[in-house]
């Protein structure tokens, strides 16, 4: 008998150095996989558009992928696809891509709802865009688009200069048809939303009643839908596309959402970024994540008081003095535009030590500032009553539901891009992923809150690192050619951890200066759907708190 | 001598006619007063409080410390369109507000406010006067009712049925806790309770505590004060509105003069409650000084009221409907219960020994 501890247990398909072995997973699907492609980012198996499920399901029972990170639909000339990147909660480093090719024809294809929840979603929106049908997805409805809208405005039949207008007489017109009864004669069908106090923007909730409880909650999003994807296609890698990821999550995660796209581009391009300006978007990232939390804690209180309370007020004030540091590093409050392909736009500003100084106060500043907000919410014998075991998401339901960030890890899920992926100056950094197993909206609250303190010590080691930085090696951008054109037909899947979890940004280029495709995997999409599982059988209020601590952004969500 | 017999007296009217005419102008003194302190709480009071309980300035470009904003805002208020969506009940949905409005006003009719001279600035004082502020008081719920009923609006229905719910689970330990100093005063008639509560309890050298019941029994004044909160729909326990759950419940289709009139019935409310709590348990309109400043005593308790319920709405989170109707039926009642018992016991047992 031997004391040691028991070996970790080996999925299939890993070497036990922590690498992937595609053979040995190519073997375990055996005759389903009928090419191998390779992706920048993972290899990828082409599979029959009738087995997605056995295989995702195969890959989810034995391999230990059990992350469906994101579904990126398109249309070639001669077929459709859809790409699967699945990854694994335990290792996000370890990627694979499942590729579903389908006819031009008739692009049918198999779900992968059975086997992720998150699909459900995910397809909707392939429908939707793209025009790949999948089979068995129960609810294969268009998703960001009206119900009446005409073709596909991604696939590559569509007439993208003829504008569609679709006027309300023409739209499923809600006065037109009187709700459906449910089975239940006692319930209520009632519209939450687009315009709610709480619903963070326009979101729109169909939500069956029971009284005061929730029966069904049926979320319609779109309705900030602005073609995100699209202008990216059409912008040019070098700058054009630059300015757009601040407008997807407007809510101060500027920084962490070009950190996506200048990750992506910079991998498919083989860009490298100097070590200095790589401390710079660490730290800034992480003043954009305290910004975020702020607003994120502040609106969450909120929803639970009920007014506009100290907290919100304090929130608001601190964000405020992140968004000046943020506004001395890169001239803008809100769109900063301050990264660049292989490096940031400008250096520090000068004098360089009063802005030392100045993010060192912020810093010294906010642990006491955080105790404030402990004492007023989390030690709040109220607010805990409201938020205790209330909008519970189990952890095995937020993997399936592809939770990631704060909310995953409200959960107990040991999930974060920054440690798990290492990119920018994490990896030299010393700070803590913070868990908690509350599964509760008090946890996802939580978590927010002590995750400014770790980003607070990120920042402050980020200052000792620049200080030191010696004045003639501060090479804030790496060469990068005018014209970036990367080779035809690569492929990349690439994500950052942004203020609400994984932001990925999938890239295909087609040899010209501009992407093929250019998908965005927005962490708070696939956070908000999993709403159903916290609001249902919960009352009105709860739901209403669940959906602050998911904290959605609908730019975000719609895009 | 009453407001009412010396208005009639100084226009020189006698029997029923003088009565009436006097009782009516007192009456329309008294609701000015009341309407002007709300007028005063609503667009400026409550903005500058809460301001600064969230660190905010609010209001300050017009007059001192923004005062002014008063007159703009009921310009404002006033001259916005009345839109009636299709398909309410009318007029129960008209009468509402009115309802709402009215109601609170009425308790004041009762209140002890002090006396200027030697004019008593109480309209009237019934022997049931206690019994009837809680009556009049209570009139606002069926307003609620009216309101979230006749709107056609889902939301409407729901803060109607919050409210209904609501006032049922505090109106009975609101009203037990009221008996109470009831069973101490041995009277309903408020200016009864208020001179009961001049003695003094005890004297600490030259300072005289008066026994005032919330001195008497201060569980019981806490317990009315929370439950007071609730009856007034303020945070904790703004539930019928909740803002960020239903919209703004009963009163979401309503707007310009509706609008106003049910923000006035709320606030006029706040200050009923703050009437009644100063009247049964902080000793009315007495405190230190000459008889003559009463009236100011009587305010600075009414606004200390309306002070505590605007210090909650900053720092209190709102409890769900499910835990307001535990704590109303499962808690604030039994200890009611047992509030009313105890003082039987001591006043009906203890005392005569």
């Amino acid at each position: 008998m031997s004391l040691e501890p028991p070996e970790p247990e080996l999925d299939v398909g890993e070497t036990p150095d922590g690498e992937l072995d595609y053979d040995e997973l190519a073997d375990l699907l055996g005759e389903h996989v009928l090419d191998r492609e390779e992706h920048v980012n993972a290899k990828g198996f082409v599979i029959r558009p009738d087995s997605v499920e056995t295989v995702l399901a195969t890959l989810r029972e034995e391999a230990g992928f059990d992350h469906l990170s994101c579904l990126t639909a398109q249309q070639y000339p001669d077929r459709y696809e859809s790409i699967y990147h699945l990854k694994k909660y335990d290792d996000p480093t370890q990627e694979l891509s499942v590729v579903v090719p389908t006819a031009s024809e008739e692009p049918v294809s198999g779900s992968a709802a059975g086997v992720f929840d998150t699909a459900i979603w995910h397809e909707r929106e392939a429908y939707d865009l793209v025009g790949i049908e999948y089979e068995d997805n129960p609810d294969l409805r268009r998703i960001l688009l009206p119900e009446t809208w005409q073709g596909h405005p991604l696939s590559n039949d569509y007439n993208q200069d003829q504008p569609q207008i679709v006027p309300l007489r023409e739209h499923a017109n809600p006065m037109e048809k009187r709700t459906q009864v449910p089975d239940r004669s006692d319930t209520m069908f009632i519209n939450i939303g687009p315009h709610h106090p709480a619903t963070h923007g326009v979101l729109h909730l169909e939500t069956v009643l029971d009284g005061e409880q929730v029966v069904d909650v049926d979320p319609d999003i779109g309705y900030l839908h602005r073609c995100e994807e699209q202008m990216c296609e059409q912008g040019t890698y070098r700058h054009q596309i630059m300015p757009y990821p601040d407008r997807w999550d407007y809510i101060s995660a500027g920084m962490l959402n070009e950190w996506s796209y200048a990750r992506a581009a910079e991998d498919l391009a083989d860009i490298d970024v100097p070590e200095y300006a790589q401390v710079i978007r660490t730290m800034a990232a992480e003043m954009s994540r305290i910004a975020a939390h702020m607003l994120a804690i502040g609106t969450f209180a909120l929803d639970i008081y009920g007014d506009f309370t100290a907290i919100f007020m304090y929130s608001i004030t601190d964000r405020e003095k992140l968004q000046n540091l943020l506004e001395d590093l890169s001239g803008q409050r809100l769109m900063f535009n301050y990264f660049r392909l292989g490096g940031v736009a400008w250096d520090l500003p000068e004098p360089r030590e009063q802005y030392f100084q100045k993010v060192r106060d912020f810093c010294e500043y906010m642990p006491g500032r955080l105790e404030e907000y402990h004492n007023l919410l989390t030690s709040n014998e109220l607010f805990q009553m409201r938020v205790l075991d209330t909008g519970i998401l189990p952890p095995e339901e937020a993997k399936s539901y592809g939770c990631t960030g704060p909310v995953a890890r409200g959960s107990g899920i040991d999930y974060d891009l920054r440690r798990g992926d290492p990119y920018g100056y994490y990896d030299e950094l010393e700070w803590d992923v913070i868990t908690d197993d509350g599964c509760d909206n008090f946890a996802r609250a939580l978590v927010r809150l002590k995750e400014m303190e770790q980003s607070a010590r990120i920042i402050e080691q980020c200052v000792d690192v620049l200080e030191d930085w010696p004045e003639d090696e501060r090479e804030i951008q790496s060469n990068v050619p005018r014209t970036l054109k990367p080779d035809h037909d690569k492929e990349i899947y690439r994500a950052v951890e942004g203020a609400k979890g994984e932001l990925g940004i999938y890239i295909r280029s087609d040899g010209t200066d501009r992407p093929g495709r250019f998908k965005i995997r927005s962490p708070a999409f696939c956070n908000l759907q999993s709403l159903e599982v916290m609001a249902e059988g919960e009352y009105i209020p709860d739901m209403v708190a669940a959906l602050g601590s998911l904290d959605i952004v609908l730019g975000e969500v719609d895009r | 001598m009453t407001l009412a017999e010396t208005i009639s007296s100084a226009l020189g009217l006698e029997g029923a006619v003088g009565q009436f005419v006097g009782g009516f102008i007192g009456a329309a003194i008294v609701g000015t007063f009341i309407l002007a302190n709300a007028a005063v709480a609503g667009p400026w009071a409550k903005r500058k409080i809460t301001a600064a309980f969230t660190d905010r300035i609010s209001v300050d470009k017009l007059g001192p410390l923004g005062i002014g904003i008063i007159i703009p805002d009921a310009v404002r208020l006033i001259s916005k369109e009345l839109i009636v969506p299709e398909g309410v009940d009318r007029p129960a949905w008209d009468i509402a507000p009115l309802i709402i409005a009215s109601s609170a006003i009425l308790g004041f009719a009762v209140i002890p406010m002090g006396s200027i001279g030697s004019v008593d600035l109480q309209l009237a004082d019934p022997e049931v006067g206690l019994a009837f502020v809680f009556a009049v008081a209570s009139i606002a719920s069926v307003g609620l009712v009216m309101a979230g009923y006749a709107s056609n609006n889902k939301y409407s229905f729901l803060g109607g049925l919050r409210a209904v719910a609501q006032n049922l689970a505090y109106e009975i330990p609101l009203i037990l806790t009221g008996i109470s100093v009831v069973i101490f005063a041995g009277t309903l008639q408020l200016s009864e309770i208020v001179a009961t509560q001049q003695q003094s309890l005890v004297e600490l050298g030259p300072v005289a505590i008066p026994a005032w019941f919330a001195i008497v029994n201060p569980f019981a004044f806490i317990l009315f004060l929370a439950a007071n909160m609730a009856e007034v729909g303020r945070n904790p326990f703004d539930i019928p509105e909740a803002p960020t759950e239903i919209v703004a419940g009963f009163q979401t289709e309503y707007s310009s003069v509706y609008f106003v009139l049910i923000y006035l019935g709320e606030f006029v409310h706040i200050f009923l409650g703050g009437a009644i709590i100063a009247t049964i348990f902080l000793g009315g309109p007495s405190g230190p000084g000459p008889a003559s400043i009463g009236l100011l005593w009587f305010l600075v308790k009414i606004w200390g009221v309306f002070l505590l319920t605007q210090w909650a709405r900053s720092a209190l989170p709102r409890v769900r409907i499910d835990q307001l109707i535990e704590i109303g039926w499962k808690g604030m009642l039994v200890l009611a219960f047992a509030n009313l018992f105890v003082t039987a016991v001591i006043v009906g047992v203890l005392a005569p020994l």
